[in-house]
């Protein structure tokens, strides 16, 4: 009896370490091939196949912070709210060089929201963020009419001597969004 | 032969028993981290998460469509709901960092902090990421069995003496993998950026005034010297990604890492992140320096009160 419960023992034991390994080879591959650069035919199979697993647990990443380019002009987002009585305005995306130390900590999700906003890619966010910022800029008596995303930028030269003088803002209009009465529930 | 070795040294590697003190302290750095995190985010738990976020559900779930784990999915949307997962969420980090219900709290804590990224995930970086991949594995990990309440209980029911009981490092190595990728894959983006080859790449980074924290020293950004920093940090990345695994160097790219971090830290504003990294440090730390700390300590605090619960935790 007790030598049946050891090799049952020994058993399980073995089956455990055979699932560990496979766990461990699978997570360690898949996650290399994941994240490093590597383009090639059989890497891009395997982010295919392993894609819904990852997106589900949570185990995509990726680690380009300043890579392979990095940002290379200043930068942010605002807003212009035109009301319901035909007065405008500005609202700016908290924006961290205006902020204390303390808020900076508490507030830069904003700048990697405002960040993400300028990216074309992201262009199914400006409804929802134009919607936001009309609620926010409402009031009963004057609702928001329209809300335009308005991007400023100015560009990093390196000048001689590796000095730098800003270069002027240019603004590029985002998105233009009519407010819906709905919107502002 | 080859094949023999190799399977000799994966099995050394991932499952020769060491003190789990390593994880255990880790875990403690880890649960800080995630309470800071949330703590920072705490004034706008609604604006990023509520029902009428920035960025509503659907929005969300159209721009990165797929099945993911996510409680905001099942849960009602209401601000009642929504803040009392952030309150759960952070009473579990905190568990987990004492150690209470370890386990446990390592898989809400992770369900929790996967939810709140995949809600959103327009406003994350590089160290929100770290943090849930790692959490990920520390489910896996007997990140209680050293430093922790449970262990002081099992003290106390007579389930455990004093010597912490060695443990299969598997998971532990599996995050410390994760942090040697985070390195490498840094480094091997960067081989691709002209910017990061031709050295002017700090040059664009310190003149972004949305990240300046403190001011940087004037002679630290004239071209030379960019061009040291710039090609530096990439020599640093590599060898964190690949030389951290040689023992002989392991302390001293430790050291190097962390001045880098906290180099960062001071001059770059991106809260949390150089923590959440430095946070796995602790598990390339020798399990016999930890204890041979411990030693020291429990040295210092003999003869005063506590003594007792002192050598339990340490």
């Amino acid at each position: 009896m007790r030598k049946e419960t050891y090799s049952n023992r020994v058993q399980l034991d073995r089956a455990k370490r055979v699932t560990i390994n496979l766990f461990l080879g699978f997570h360690i591959l898949f996650i290399a091939c994941w994240c490093l650069p590597l383009d090639t035919a059989l890497v891009t199979l395997f982010r295919n196949l392993v894609r819904p697993y990852f997106v589900w647990a949570g185990l995509f990443q990726s680690w380009d912070t300043f890579a392979p380019t990095p940002w290379s002009a200043n930068s942010y987002v605002q807003a212009i709210v035109v009301y319901q009585d035909g007065s405008r305005k500005i609202w700016l995306f908290p924006r961290m060089e205006q902020l204390s130390l303390r808020e900076r900590y508490f507030k830069e999700r904003y700048r990697k929201f405002a960040e993400n906003l300028q990216n074309d890619r992201n262009d199914a966010l400006w409804p929802d963020v134009a919607r936001y910022i009309a609620r926010a800029n409402s009031t009963a008596a004057n609702p928001a009419k329209t809300v335009i995303l308005v991007q400023e930028s100015s560009v990093i030269t390196p000048g001689a001597q590796g000095s730098y003088r800003p270069e002027p803002w240019d603004q590029h209009v985002l998105y233009g969004y009519g407010v819906k009465p709905e919107d502002l529930r | 032969m080859i094949i023999k070795s190799l399977t000799t040294a994966w099995n050394r590697f991932f499952f020769a028993e060491q003190s789990p003190t390593p994880i255990a302290l880790f875990r403690i750095a880890y649960g800080t981290a995630v309470i800071a995190t949330l703590w920072l985010l705490r004034p706008d738990w609604l604006a990023w998460y509520g029902p009428h976020a920035w960025i509503s559900l659907p929005t969300m779930q159209a721009l990165e469509p797929g099945r993911r784990l996510n409680l905001f999915t099942v849960i009602p949307q209401s601000d009642a709901w929504i803040n009392g997962l952030f309150w759960a969420f952070l009473g579990s980090a905190m568990l987990l960092t004492i150690g209470l219900l370890t386990r446990i709290n390592a898989v809400v804590v992770f369900l929790c902090l996967t939810s709140i990224q995949q809600r959103n995930l327009f406003i994350l970086h590089g160290g929100d990421t770290f943090l849930r991949v790692t959490g990920f594995f520390l489910i896996f990990a007997p990140a209680g069995a050293a430093f922790s309440v449970d262990r002081l209980i099992r003290i106390w029911r007579g389930k455990e003496g004093m010597c912490v009981r060695l443990r299969s490092p598997w998971a532990q190595r599996m995050i410390q993998i994760q942090l040697a990728l985070l390195y490498l894959t840094s480094f091997c983006w960067k081989l691709k950026g002209s910017a990061w080859l031709q050295g002017t790449a700090l040059f664009y980074v310190y003149h972004l005034d949305a990240l300046k924290r403190f001011p940087v020293p004037g002679w630290l950004l004239n071209p030379a010297m960019l061009k040291v920093g710039t090609w530096s940090a990439m020599a640093l990345e590599f060898s964190l990604g690949v030389l951290i695994w040689v023992k002989d160097l392991r302390y001293i790219l430790l050291a190097l890492g962390l001045l880098f971090h906290l180099s960062l830290e001071y001059s770059l504003n991106i809260p949390m992140f150089q923590w959440d990294v430095l946070s796995a440090y602790i598990l390339f730390v020798d399990p016999a320096d930890i204890t041979r700390a411990c030693e020291w300590i429990r040295r210092r605090t003999s003869g005063k009160s506590g003594k007792s619960l002192a050598s339990a935790l340490l």
